[in-house]
């Protein structure tokens, strides 16, 4: 992955909240959804951030937010030099360009009713670039460029498999030649053959095309696979980020560790040998989240007085990796889930 | 005796471009207290196959042979009042999306309460005690509470215990779950094959779990049996068939996984195309218009299940020599495997 350094995306301090009211009229306001509670990082072109967690962390929020196709709380979003968190609609159109996004759900997110030659022109049409035969010939491309016969530029989505049809969401996304691509979930709705497909081509859309890619999935081997960086993230904050080598050989944070031992393996002997976090219950409601360590109610080091009173801050646990936490793991694989002397786990 | 035993069943749906053969010829046992997992991609029969199985098909269009013995008695040959005597009670089924599975408009205690009133004639306290003790059972914090709750107020991890729990509720001898934790997240997912290892332990059921994950199947099946365009090509021990993978589709499957324990250097390896119509399959080996390994005979003739070299357990479709399998068994082992401890 060609990187040269320059920071395409600066993501500062990023809030969004969701307003609960009560009432039609008078709208009152009776709590809020802390969908994203504080979220920075910096990606450079070229780049692909895997941005992992469980549903209702904030992730797809997230990335709405940074596809401006959600109003932000707080904080700002500097695309390409450019601060782009208070723009207007129409300020936004040259910039709607080059961010493009590619949805989970390859049979919810193209209109049945529209020919895949249409769904992959429009944005083209949206932006008024080049005409009619030459938009016709771009589709065609793009087809081949993904891996499609060009000739099937007629027909419906429903003349495609799962994994052609998350090959046209690609191709639409690349229509407008974009430097941003987010791509939410991209493979977790497809058989683990179609998905490495769907991998390898965004990985070699990546080298050809120099995109820079956000990435997100609660799969730790999908983002493994793909990622440069990642950021992992739980009720709305990021616990830990670290560039992927990193992460994966030493994860800091007690919630990596937990998802990363919550992810099967494929070595039989090793799955029933080996020692795991499994967390209980659910994430909590994001409307009232816990105190101090939004993790400590199903942390397996929490320690009270500490965890539940004081919140952690994201910083330097190793070279080069943040983790939000008072007591970080010392040692990966998991060998010891206990604290080091002087501590006592109450749960 | 195994508990359920499945010989040369075929499922073939009539349809007005012509028959689509689901399932053509599958034989499997399942013992009790074991798990078996069934594994393969959308399409490959799969789910038809534990679908016939239970008598869940539609009556017009099909015609299924074959039999399944399921304690001596094949499943295939009892129909109506009967099957349904057996089905919720000796065999019950997860289905893979829980919220679509649990009926919206009444509450769970009454839905769990119903399941245990079908099959037996007791007082309605009685039921509504068994329900309770199966949803403390399956990890619902404040059950009593919880009796009343519809699905709606239950998340995705939640509705699945309700599911086991309502499928364990009349202690099942064989468990069906069709994908029961695709739909979740990883962590749920652990805190799902955890509770499930943990009951199969504590009632004595064997599970059938049909999946496309074969981490998971790494981490809970005793055997397996990989489907492909309606057929078994390959059926082992657990160990046989992530230590000694016979079959290329098998290959395939475990090329394209990506791997946490793997190194990050190692690119995956999709099986290209997508699987093959079943109105009109290809001739000769099903598998043949995807495998890398193809030879000319593989176009024109279909191998037959045969046993491998030394594992008479261990069954496979193929006609490669055991040479060139070897060494893509050595291969896999070293780059898919990981740190073989």
């Amino acid at each position: 992955m060609a990187t040269n350094g320059e920071p395409l995306l600066v993501v500062d301090d990023l809030v969004k909240h969701f307003p609960i009211t009560r009432g039609i009229v008078f709208q009152k306001e009776i709590g809020r959804v802390r969908a994203v509670d504080g979220v920075s990082f910096t990606l450079n072109k070229g780049e692909t951030l895997g941005v992992v967690g469980e549903s209702g962390c904030g992730k797809s929020t997230m990335a709405r937010c940074v596809m401006r196709l959600l109003d932000i709380t707080a904080g700002s979003i500097t695309f390409d030099g450019r601060d782009i968190t208070r723009l207007s609609a129409k300020e936004l159109m040259p910039v709607r360009r080059e961010l493009m996004m590619v949805f989970q759900d390859p049979y919810a997110s193209l209109n049945p009713r529209k020919r895949v030659g249409f769904i992959i022109a429009e944005a083209l049409e949206v932006h008024r670039i080049g005409t009619d035969a030459e938009r016709k010939r771009r589709v065609q491309e793009l087809l081949e460029i993904v891996g499609l016969n060009p000739e099937h530029y007629n027909r419906f989505p429903h003349e495609f498999s799962g994994g052609q049809r998350q090959r046209i969401g690609v191709a639409r996304a690349l229509a407008v030649r974009p430097k941003l691509i987010v791509c939410d979930e991209p493979v977790s709705a497809l058989d683990v053959s179609v998905q490495a497909q769907i991998l390898n081509l965004l990985k070699s859309l990546q080298r050809d095309f120099e995109l820079t890619y956000i990435f997100i999935s609660h799969d730790l081997n999908v983002v493994r696979y793909i990622s440069d960086k990642v950021a992992v993230m739980y009720l709305g904050k990021v616990v830990e980020s670290a560039e992927r080598a990193k992460l994966y050989e030493a994860p800091k944070h007690p919630y990596t560790g937990a998802l990363m031992s919550a992810v099967p393996v494929v070595n039989p002997e090793l799955a029933r040998s080996r020692k795991t976090i499994v967390l209980e219950g659910d994430v909590p409601n994001p409307v009232n989240p816990p105190a101090a360590c939004r993790f400590h109610p199903r942390c397996p080091r929490f320690v009270d007085g500490t965890c539940n009173v004081e919140e952690p801050q994201l910083v330097e646990k190793a070279p080069g990796q943040l983790a939000a936490c008072h007591f970080p793991l010392e040692s990966w694989p998991l060998n010891d889930l206990r604290l080091p002397a002087g501590h006592t786990t109450s749960s | 005796m195994a508990l359920l035993e499945v010989r040369d069943l075929k499922t073939h749906f009539r349809t007005d471009d012509g028959v689509v053969k689901a399932v053509d010829g599958v034989s499997f046992s399942v013992e009790k207290g074991k798990t078996l997992a069934i594994v393969g991609e959308s399409g490959s029969g799969k789910s038809v196959t534990c679908l016939t199985v239970m008598g869940l098909n539609p009556s017009r269009g099909v015609e299924t042979s074959g039999e399944a013995l399921f304690n001596g008695r094949d499943l295939l040959r009892i129909g109506g009042e009967d099957l349904r005597k057996i089905r919720g009670n000796e065999i019950s089924m997860i289905f893979q999306d829980p919220m679509t599975s649990l009926n919206p408009v009444h509450t769970i205690g009454r839905q769990l309460r119903e399941a245990v009133l079908v099959h037996e004639n007791v007082p309605k306290q009685q039921a509504n005690a068994r329900a309770l003790e199966m949803l403390k059972a399956v990890g619902i914090p404040r059950a009593e509470t919880r009796m009343e709750d519809y699905p709606h107020q239950f998340s995705g991890g939640m509705r699945q215990r309700v599911m086991i729990a309502m499928a364990l509720i009349n202690n099942p001898d064989l468990l069906i779950a069709d994908e029961p934790t695709t739909a979740l997240d990883v962590t749920t997912q652990a805190q799902i094959i955890t509770l499930m290892g943990r009951l199969q332990r504590d009632f004595g059921s064997a599970i059938i779990l049909i999946t496309h994950d074969l981490g998971v199947v790494a981490e809970t099946a005793d055997s397996v049996m990989v489907m492909y365009a309606g057929r078994a090509v390959e059926q082992a021990a657990y160990k046989g068939l992530f230590y000694e993978p016979h079959h290329p589709y098998t290959w395939g499957l475990m090329d394209s996984m990506p791997n946490l324990a793997g190194d990050d250097s190692a690119e995956l390896t999709p099986i290209p195309g997508t699987p093959p119509s079943l109105l009109r399959p290809p001739k000769g080996s099903k598998f043949n218009p995807r495998c890398r390994f193809v030879m000319d005979v593989c176009r024109e003739i279909e191998p037959d299940l045969k046993p491998v070299p030394g594992d008479p357990d261990h069954i496979e479709r193929c006609h490669l020599e055991e040479p060139v399998k070897q060494s893509e068994i050595e291969r896999i082992s070293a780059e898919r495997l990981g740190a073989v401890s």
